[in-house]
């Protein structure tokens, strides 16, 4: 069988191919060896992107509060958006006059009388006895521990590598704090304002689909987040009442932790019962191991499937494997960051996929497109 | 031929009368779940709390039927297919209420072993009024 020769249409499209990688693969190189430059200019944008990425998010949340205050016929937008800004010190306020004491307190007590008892008891003949995978591996964990210190050097760097830390991100986080409620204020102000600048430095042949996917994210994003806020609050709360209501010690620490790990999808609700369980079964004092682990389940339960679809929507309903993969692909990329909003970073990307299809099977059903175009 | 049931769509004046009554009743216990968590022990003994929180509630129901009713006529023009946001905001409060008639039955002084199995009945029976609640007036279908 004769092959059949490769048109020249094909070979140039070939060719240009071929030579715009290796242009990116050159100019990757290049950028390679100014790496400090890159490394400053990066940073320079980070500082700048960081703090704008909050007030926007910020925004997302507050917006749909002022636009209800508005609807309601509450004054000119400075009026709203002072409402607005007085609740949301009021909510701040009260939380670090009430839980954060409590917690701090709760911390205090941990360590005052139960952590010498947990050193105790993993020290303990009882648990060398009784270790579930047999006392010749106990002996090797402890002898291992023992031998390189490595608690004690891990307690002792503890502070020194946490205020090291602290320096180096310490007036960022002071600059962004400072920065973000200015940054909130005039984006709420203006926001609308904003909008209609942005879309008009696009060119107006685009201007209406872009103006279209900017809506469709910041719904998605905005729902996310408020949900997602609903969610952490109401699942932290009666977390930390049903173990007051069990009668754990610690109940606002490990409500807490609940609440803030909730943010991670999956993982957060285990990483969030381990320490109670850890707890309860080291302590010895009621509620046993078990009633803390029915709790957290029933919990997880409740929570992941009759609280999360309703307030989340359809709009953020992802394949698990979906979520489990965006968390550990952008948990590698942006760290903790990357972690919390992978959720929503996932749900932004489905929004672009969904758009461009769209606009795809668009453009072939549109007469001028590629499904009605004919060869002139 | 038409096959099927007739779907009554409920005015606004009929669900938010539903809302506020369900507030009203698991208000009580909500307050409840908030001195539970920061106590008040110190200032009030529970029972005569509880009394008082009882009268401003019934106070609090007394205004806002009177408002409603003042409202009636304006709410009953306003209709809407489903109410979804309502039935949220219903499931939120229940969900807290629940807990807080648990505090209610340890403030009363019950016995504490038995705190799982009065949870339980009035956990089923929160979920079957929410279930027939949201299929009937609100058509938010829980089971979905």
């Amino acid at each position: 069988m004769k092959k059949k020769p490769i048109s020249d249409e094909l070979l140039n499209r070939i060719i240009k191919y071929l030579a715009i990688a290796l242009l990116t693969l050159a100019v990757i190189f290049m950028a390679t060896l100014f790496s400090d430059v890159w490394n400053w200019i990066f940073k320079a944008i980070k500082t700048v992107v960081v703090p704008v990425v909050f007030a926007y998010f910020l925004a997302l949340i507050m917006h749909p509060l002022l636009k209800y205050l508005e609807k309601k016929g509450v004054g000119p937008r400075w009026l709203s958006l002072a409402i607005v800004f007085l609740l949301m010190i009021a909510i701040i306020a009260a939380f670090f006059y009430f839980i954060i004491p409590a917690v701090v307190r709760e911390i205090t007590a941990f360590f005052n009388d139960d952590f010498q008892k947990i050193i105790g008891y993993l020290t303990s003949a009882e648990l060398r006895d009784n270790f579930i995978l047999g006392s010749d591996i106990y002996d090797k964990i402890f002898n291992y521990v023992a031998g390189t210190d490595i608690l004690n050097t891990w307690l002792d760097s503890l502070i020194p590598t946490f205020l090291a830390g602290m320096t180096d991100t310490l007036i960022p986080i002071l600059t962004a704090v400072a920065i973000i409620p200015i940054m909130l204020l005039y984006y709420l102000l203006d926001y609308e304002m904003i909008g209609d600048r942005l879309r008009s430095i696009i060119p107006q042949k685009h201007e209406k689909r872009v103006a279209d996917l900017g809506s469709r994210l910041n719904q998605t994003v905005g729902a996310y987040l408020r949900g997602q806020l609903i969610l952490m609050a109401a699942i932290g709360a009666v977390a930390t009442i049903v173990y007051k209501l069990i009668g754990l010690k610690y109940y606002f620490a490990f409500g807490l932790l609940v609440g803030i790990t909730n943010i991670i999808p999956y993982f957060g609700s285990i990483i969030a019962a381990i320490p109670p369980i850890a707890y309860a079964a080291i302590s010895g004092v009621a509620p046993g191991p078990l009633i803390v682990l029915a709790v957290n389940i029933g919990l997880q339960f409740v929570e992941g499937n009759i609280f999360q679809p309703i307030i989340m929507a359809k709009q953020l309903e992802m394949h698990p494997l979906v979520i489990i993969i965006s968390i550990l692909f952008f948990g590698a990329l942006f760290g903790t960051f990357g972690v919390v909003f992978a959720s929503p970073i996932a749900a932004a990307i489905r929004v672009f996929y969904n758009f461009f299809r769209e606009q795809k099977q668009l453009n072939e059903l549109s007469p001028e497109g590629g499904g009605g175009k004919t060869k002139t | 031929m038409r096959s099927g049931k007739k779907v009554r769509i409920y005015s606004e004046f009929a669900i938010r009368m539903i809302v506020f009554y369900a507030t009203m009743i698991l208000l009580l216990p909500i307050i409840l779940v908030v001195t539970y968590l920061f106590p008040i022990g110190g200032s009030f003994n529970n029972l005569v709390f509880m009394f008082w929180a009882a009268i401003a509630v019934l106070c609090l129901t007394g205004i806002g039927t009177g408002i409603l009713f003042l409202k009636r006529d304006h709410l009953k023009r306003r209709v809407r297919p489903s109410y979804r946001n309502e039935f949220i905001y219903l499931m939120m409060i229940s969900a807290f209420g629940l807990l807080g008639f648990a505090v209610m039955y340890d403030y009363l002084g019950f016995d504490r072993q038995y705190i799982a199995n009065f949870l339980i009945v009035i956990l089923a029976l929160m979920l079957y009024l929410l279930i027939m609640l949201g299929r009937k007036y609100f058509k938010f279908n829980l089971y979905k």
